[in-house]
């Protein structure tokens, strides 16, 4: 190629010149299909819930009229949508660090071992590729208060010392056990635990991914500097270079997080649960929005929804410019 | 191994934890309803002959079937006749309960045609992907214009917003233009993926010029060139992308919820499953994770045969 564009180098620009038109137009041409659908199903349907959100619109209305912010006013003063932001935050503020963590443990343990590694690598991914609503199933039947298996194995720990020792035993054995997906106190925490049972297997191959980048010699660095025990090891070395990994995963986890709504609506499919205690706000839009037609509230629940994702993604982007190393 | 005693315990008590409910699943779609209410008969269950008390009252004999078997059975009374239809007719309904379960996971339901479906929107979702994000993704790599950069900042813009998110507004267009409960409206939402753009812009931008030079030299244009030279070095990283997006699809519940109502034939699997559940009198657990089972195994026994891929597809979103 550079032979042609020396021997003729009175036609190169003009050549050239040609080129870059052609390409300019080709370019926009394998783009266009692209940015036309990313317009029209990504960035039309924010713009047309903002419009909406301060609307009462309905399907098959013909018109509406414009509410102002009354949307959002009955957003932050109702006590449904209290409750709405009560479950969600409770969900991803209780999800989030302990699939964090556990995905964490469960790699560190992993990457320890000699033996075994691919075995539990595969089992804890399991749930990851199941289909999460099937498994909702399988769930309920787990915690089905009487032919369950939760509450046989429980039953099986009556008359031994855990009934002196842990007095939710003593009481489910003198009473019943509880009927978890129908009790209030238990029935968001039975979500968060469905949420942690699905996720933290995705943490810990990323996380098992980072540990492989973190070099042999920091370790032989630390421990010429005085790190002993495994705890300094990994405090001073295997923490900051995973730093990278942990916002990704925090990140992810929590956008995954924000959108639970299988279970859910696999439970109950009105309502939300219990006293609304698991009335989170995917399902919240879903049944405002879809099932009731009340469009103008979906919609600010929409935009709200879409402020927490992108306000937590936009946290992570500026934490990776600044390289996150301690 | 000794030394790492501890750790293994800790590991093991995970694996309990995690394999509980596909142990359950599984072995739940194995067994007769009475095993299942008295939680007998271990993984597989004693596989006992059963009845399906359903089955044989469909064919409960009528007057008419006793005076047509009468010939049959010479010399015999009308009760006796119908004594003998009756048990003619439980011999032919017992089963074994694995292959009860089965059975009516195809029959109560149409199964078939669920799993049709999801297999039809996967891949006509992939396929669309595809088709949108490569041609982009080249010109983003490899073309110099005008304007690419703000296409690129675009680009990365959208990655902030996930489709889930935005399902009300893209719900209420769909409607208006008369599109729920059609395929289109289960594929639509997903056919621009920004993060396969970006995904295979990445790729594509580790590609060496010299190779794309060549082509033109050889007279090839633009268009060609994504389709004959592009997609052919790209096919590790689209591997991992079809898994990403067909893990991702099969397994969606929540769109298909809103888009698909009532109409069983557009059904995607979760949904099947789900209808199955509600129309659920309690005794059919069996079938019910017979379906389940159904519907999870495809993409388990795919991701055992081919794991690397699988957990690199599925991480994909790790990828920078």
């Amino acid at each position: 190629m550079a032979v042609v564009e020396t021997s003729s180098p009175g036609a190169a620009p003009k050549t050239s010149l040609g080129r870059a038109a052609e390409e300019r137009r080709t370019a926009w041409f394998l783009t266009a299909p692209a940015l036309l659908l990313m317009v029209v199903i990504l960035l039309a349907p924010v713009v047309i819930a903002g419009v909406l959100s301060f609307t009462n619109y309905s399907l098959g209305n013909t018109g509406f009229d414009w509410i102002g912010t009354r949307n959002y006013e009955r957003l932050f003063t109702r006590s449904t949508y209290e409750k709405m932001f009560v479950a969600t935050l409770t969900y991803v503020v209780t999800v989030v660090p302990i699939s964090v963590g556990l995905g964490l443990g469960a790699a560190l343990l992993i990457n320890s071992l000699g033996r075994f590694r691919e075995l539990y690598k595969t089992i804890y991914f399991l749930p990851v590729m199941a289909t999460l609503l099937a498994m909702a199933i399988a769930w309920e039947f787990m915690l089905h208060p009487s032919i369950g298996m939760i509450n046989r194995t429980l039953e099986m720990g009556c008359g031994t010392v855990l009934e002196t020792v842990w007095p939710f035993m003593a009481n489910g054995c003198a009473e019943r056990f509880p009927v978890w997906l129908g009790d209030k106190r238990y029935a968001i925490w039975v979500i968060c635990f469905i949420g942690i049972w699905q996720g933290f297997g995705f943490n810990m191959v990323l996380y098992l991914a980072g540990l492989t980048s973190v070099h042999r010699e920091l370790y032989h660095a630390a421990e010429m500097d005085g790190a002993k025990s495994g705890w300094d090891r990994f405090r001073l070395v295997t923490w900051p270079a995973l730093g990278p990994t942990t916002v990704f995963v925090v990140t992810i986890t929590c956008i995954r997080a924000f959108q639970v709504f299988d279970t859910i609506e696999a439970f109950w499919p009105q309502g939300g649960g219990p006293n609304k205690s698991t009335y989170v706000m995917m399902f919240a839009i879903f049944e405002k929005g879809v099932q009731q037609n009340l469009i103008g509230i979906g919609s600010a629940i929409t935009m709200l929804f879409l402020a927490f994702v992108m306000f937590l993604t936009l946290i992570q982007r500026w934490l990776v410019e600044r390289k996150v190393h301690y | 191994m000794t030394r790492d005693w501890w750790k293994h315990l800790i590991l093991m008590l995970g694996v309990i934890v995690v394999i509980a409910p596909f142990y359950m699943m599984v072995s739940y779609s194995f067994k007769s309803p009475g095993e299942i209410d008295r939680g007998e008969g271990g993984f597989f269950g004693r596989q006992e002959m059963m009845v399906d008390e359903r089955c044989v009252k469909l064919r409960d004999p009528s007057r008419d079937d006793i005076a047509a078997a009468a010939p049959d059975y010479p010399g015999l009374s009308d009760s006796e006749i119908r004594d003998a239809l009756v048990s003619a007719a439980e011999a032919d309904c017992s089963m074994r309960p694995v292959v009860f379960n089965y059975t009516k996971a195809f029959t109560e339901a149409p199964l078939l045609r669920y799993l049709l479906n999801g297999v039809i929107v996967t891949a006509s979702i992939f396929l669309i992907q595809v088709v949108v994000a490569l041609p982009a993704a080249y010109a983003l790599a490899k073309l110099k214009f005008w304007g690419r950069e703000a296409v690129f900042g675009l680009v990365l813009f959208c990655l902030l917003i996930p489709v889930h998110a935005i399902a009300l507004p893209l719900y209420i267009m769909l409607a208006k233009l008369g599109l729920t409960n059609t395929y289109a409206a289960l594929v639509v939402p997903w056919t621009i993926s920004v993060f396969g753009i970006f995904l295979m812009r990445q790729f594509f931008m580790t590609v060496p010029d010299d190779l794309i030079d060549a082509a033109r030299m050889d007279g090839m244009g633009e268009f060609a060139i994504v389709w004959r030279v592009m997609l052919p070095t790209a096919i590790p990283a689209l591997l991992a992308f079809a898994i990403f997006s067909v893990v991702a699809h099969w397994n969606d519940y929540f769109w298909p919820r809103i888009v698909v109502t009532g109409n069983r034939d557009l059904f995607t699997p979760p949904l099947g499953l789900r209808e199955f559940k509600g129309d659920g009198d309690g005794s059919f657990f069996g079938p019910m994770m017979a379906t389940a089972t159904v519907i999870v195994m495809p993409l388990i026994v795919a991701f055992l045969l081919a794991q690397k891929r699988f957990i690199e597809g599925i991480t994909l979103s790790g990828m920078k």
